[in-house]
């Protein structure tokens, strides 16, 4: 199979008054694929996410999406944030149809209230969420302009173990079925190496490595131990 | 388990009667001291004299042109400096420019007490109906200048970064983030110009004028006539919380959402 | 509540709100005719022009000599006359002892025309029971009384003819209400005031009038001032008003009975107050004279002398006698 380019990075530098957060960075990101990056906390992979999503531009480089540059909003793109993020004003419904301006949309966002099991709560306003629910509303958000990448910034880190184990299964079972492109900051290397199969190592600035993970989403015992391999391995770079 | 729904009941009627206990005990005891005669009648009269105080002066017609005249004045004040102060807030909030050139000065004058003003407006505006009107609207015009102000500027950096990351161009950012994130202090401020409104019309009617509560009050006042200022504090007092029972039945109303 | 109950309920509530507001926007809009000029007369409840616009003649005969007549009810002298300062109002109608301070003050006013006293009706009221029979009772006791109002005088003037000092009693400064509770709570002995009040108390609270301003010398008369620069170019207006305040004023002291009952609605006082009041007084508008400038004087000299102005007015140069 032959792996089409939806993103390029080519020599990006980014620096906040004399102060250094990424240099040289050269990355593609594959077309369908699910990418991860980990590193130290501050190593600036929040920062990558954003220039990516047209948030913030590089003080040098360039990003290109199918070959368009970003140099502003980028509006193929969809972001989720380590907070909901959520409009307390809207009902449930409206804040996932918020940012369009099509009316024939409501259809749409019922579709992907029932794939994230909040058809119920359509009307009802956020606050009656729990937390769970509401990061599982900013998905059905995300999703639904159908952009073609998904950038999730640490949408997990709030919340419980059980719950996190069923956003994580619901994130990779919708982006396998809508063939979005994902990637995913996380500071946590197991949740990396379970929902990725390329994980970027951000370290001192720079691109560290990409390891490649021919084992996510099996569910033997050999990928099980493989995947810890993978993620000691990662774990020890950050380290040194 | 009936049983706690029934205690509960009770409870939830008993806890609106608990705000009015204070009140009907405090009109009780006044009619009480001078109905006993340990008050003289024409230092206070009883409450009984001013609610029959208050059926007179409202079948003469007098109450209710003095009141419908008050309601206009602080009506009329309230709309136009609540109008001058939210537009001149909301820009001031959004644009930084504005709020480089304007913000400074109203700062400036809010600090005045209004009614400092009051040789002032006579001098520029007379003792008509202009001057009164102008005196409640320069006291709406601040509280709800402040909250708006503070209100678009302290919307939350994050939602509005969130807005831009999913296209929201400026009007649509302002109509479905910044209006109703700053809605609450918005609401807050209306709430709390209300109650400024009314103190500022007692003021300003005493500023010669022939008809108003405040003019009648006044009026009264001069020849000793407890009843009617007492009825005349009265109407305030009801008036005042008339307007908050409306403000706080608007937030409930617009604030649905905060559950 | 339900949201539709509570959103009815406020819908209702905001209706009436608007409703009352449009109502009292109609009684406020005077429909202003616009051929007519525009009089504005500054009164206080209760005087001479009270009556005039409550028997409504008045206004009817300006009419057709081609004046709109706008009556502006004033709570004091003092206000009345910072009204007239600022050219607010076109006459106004004062006590003795306003357009003096406001002379002092540098206000430019001119006299154009006097009232009648209530020489009868003002003086200084002390309880029945309180044992103070005369002048000189009144050593050392607490005396109520207004600062820069008539009050002042009075009690200026009844220690001087009883030939008492300033110091002999003791100034309670009070504003009327205050002084009115002072009053009956026995928290000062005398109190200085002028009709209706003196009425009132004396039929409420068991109280004599120990002096009154025509025996100590303080006639208490009404003026009708305007801004100098106004007077000066509307003498004949002025001779209108002077004439039919006059034809009023002649029916009011023909009529008591009518105009007892005018006063009572007016005042909101009881009639028996009234009465009292208004049968020890007599009413007029005329024309300034020597006797009218000169009593204005004394007050003039007697609140410089004691230190209540500390500019010393001299009315004579403020007077348009109209000839
Ligand atoms: N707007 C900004 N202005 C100045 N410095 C910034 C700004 N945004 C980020 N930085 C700095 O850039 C560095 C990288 O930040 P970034 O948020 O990308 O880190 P991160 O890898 O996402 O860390 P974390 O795992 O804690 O979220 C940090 O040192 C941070 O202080
Ligand atoms: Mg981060």
């Amino acid at each position: 199979m032959k792996k089409e380019i939806l993103i390029t990075i080519r020599g990006v530098n980014k620096s906040y008054v004399k102060h250094i957060v990424l240099r040289e960075i050269d990355l593609d990101v594959y077309r369908h694929e699910f990418l991860a990056f980990v590193g130290k906390s501050g190593g600036g992979k929040s920062t990558l996410l954003r220039l990516i999503a047209g948030l913030e531009q590089p003080n040098a480089g360039k990003i290109k999406q199918g070959g368009h540059l970003i140099n502003k909003i980028n509006d193929q793109a969809r972001m989720m944030f380590q907070e909901d993020r959520l409009l307390p004003w809207m009902s449930v419904q409206d804040n996932v149809t918020f940012a369009s301006k099509k009316p024939d949309d409501q259809k749409e966002a019922k579709k992907l209230l029932s794939l994230v099991g909040l058809t119920e709560y359509a009307n009802a306003f956020p606050t009656k969420l729990s937390g769970g629910q509401k990061q599982r509303l900013a998905l059905a958000r995300a999703l639904f302009s159908h952009p073609d990448l998904l950038l999730l910034d640490e949408p997990l880190g709030a919340l419980d173990a059980l719950t996190r184990r069923n956003m994580q299964d619901l994130i990779m079972k919708i982006c396998q079925q809508r063939k979005i492109t994902t990637i995913l900051v996380t500071h946590d290397i197991n949740e990396a190496v379970r929902m990725a199969n390329r994980i970027a190592l951000i370290k001192d600035q720079l691109i560290k490595e990409i390891f490649d993970n021919p084992y996510r989403g099996i569910d033997t015992n050999e990928a099980k131990e493989k995947r810890a391999l993978i993620s000691d391995e990662i774990l020890n770079k950050i380290l040194n | 388990m009936d049983n706690t729904i029934i205690l509960k009941k009770i409870n939830f009627s008993f806890r609106k009667i608990i705000p009015w206990i204070i009140p009907i005990v405090i009109i009780l005891f006044w009619q009480l001291i001078v109905s006993v005669g340990w008050v003289s009648a024409t230092i206070l009269p009883s409450p009984w004299d001013v609610l029959k105080d208050g059926a007179e002066l409202t079948v003469s017609g007098e109450l209710p042109k003095n009141m419908g005249i008050s309601l206009y004045r602080a009506t009329v004040g309230f709309v136009i400096g609540g109008s001058i102060g939210f537009v001149l807030g909301f820009i001031n909030g959004l644009s930084k420019i504005a709020r480089l050139a304007f913000d400074s000065t109203v700062q400036m004058l809010r600090n005045i007490p209004h009614l400092a003003l009051i040789p002032l407006v006579i001098l520029l505006m007379g003792i008509g109906e202009p001057a009164k009107i102008f005196l409640v609207a320069i006291g709406c015009m601040f509280p709800i200048y402040i909250n708006t102000y503070h209100g678009i500027i302290s919307v939350d950096q994050k939602i509005i970064e969130m807005g831009h990351a999913y296209g929201l161009k400026q009007s649509a950012m302002i109509r479905k983030i910044v209006f109703p994130a700053a809605l609450p202090t918005i609401l807050m401020g209306f709430r709390y110009a209300l109650g400024v409104m009314w103190t500022t019309l007692i003021v300003a009617e005493t500023i010669s004028s022939s008809s108003g509560i405040g003019y009648m009050a006044t009026n009264a006042e001069q020849f000793m006539d407890m009843k009617t200022i007492i009825l005349c504090i009265l109407i305030y007092a009801l008036l005042g919380k008339l307007s908050d029972y409306i403000a706080k039945n608007f937030e409930i109303i617009f604030l649905e959402w905060r559950g | 509540m339900t949201h539709t109950l509570r959103k009815t309920l406020l819908f209702i509530l905001l209706f009436f709100w608007i409703l009352i507001t449009v109502y009292g926007w109609f009684q406020i809009r005077e429909e202003s005719n616009p051929t007519l000029k525009t009089v504005t007369i500054g009164f206080q409840a209760g005087d001479e022009f009270d009556i005039a616009k409550s028997r409504g003649k008045f206004a009817t005969k300006m009419e057709k000599k081609g004046y709109k007549v706008k009556f502006k009810e004033f709570q004091n002298g003092a206000a009345m006359m910072q009204a007239l300062a600022t050219g607010n109002i076109d006459y106004a109608r004062v006590g003795d002892t306003p357009p003096v301070s406001a002379l002092a003050a540098g206000t430019k006013l001119t006299y154009v025309a006097a009232g009648g006293t209530k020489e009868k009706g003002s003086g200084i009221v002390v309880k029945k029971n309180s044992g103070i029979n005369s002048m000189a009772d009144l050593k050392g006791k607490r005396v109520a009384y207004t600062k820069g109002t008539s009050s002042q005088y009075m009690v200026l003037r009844a220690l001087k003819t009883a030939g008492l000092g300033i110091n002999d009693i003791k100034w309670v400064n009070l504003d009327q209400d205050a002084a009115a509770v002072a009053y009956s709570k026995n928290k000062v002995d005398a109190w200085a005031n002028w009709d209706p009040t003196v009425a009132q108390v004396e039929i409420t609270e068991n109280s004599k009038l120990l002096v009154n301003g025509q025996q100590a010398g303080a006639v208490n008369r009404s003026f009708i001032v305007s801004p100098s620069k106004f007077a000066k170019n509307h003498q004949s207006l002025s001779k209108l008003v002077i004439k039919y305040g006059e034809q009023d004023m002649h029916w009011a002291n023909t009529h008591h009975k009518q105009v007892i009952k005018l006063m009572t609605k007016e005042l909101k006082l009881s009639k028996k107050v009234v009465t009292l009041e208004i049968e020890r007084r007599t009413f007029g508008i005329y024309k300034m004279n020597d006797k009218y400038v000169k009593e204005e004087q004394e007050i003039a000299d007697m609140f410089y002398q004691s230190g209540v102005l500390n500019k010393q007015a001299t009315v004579a140069k403020h007077v348009d006698y109209l000839k």
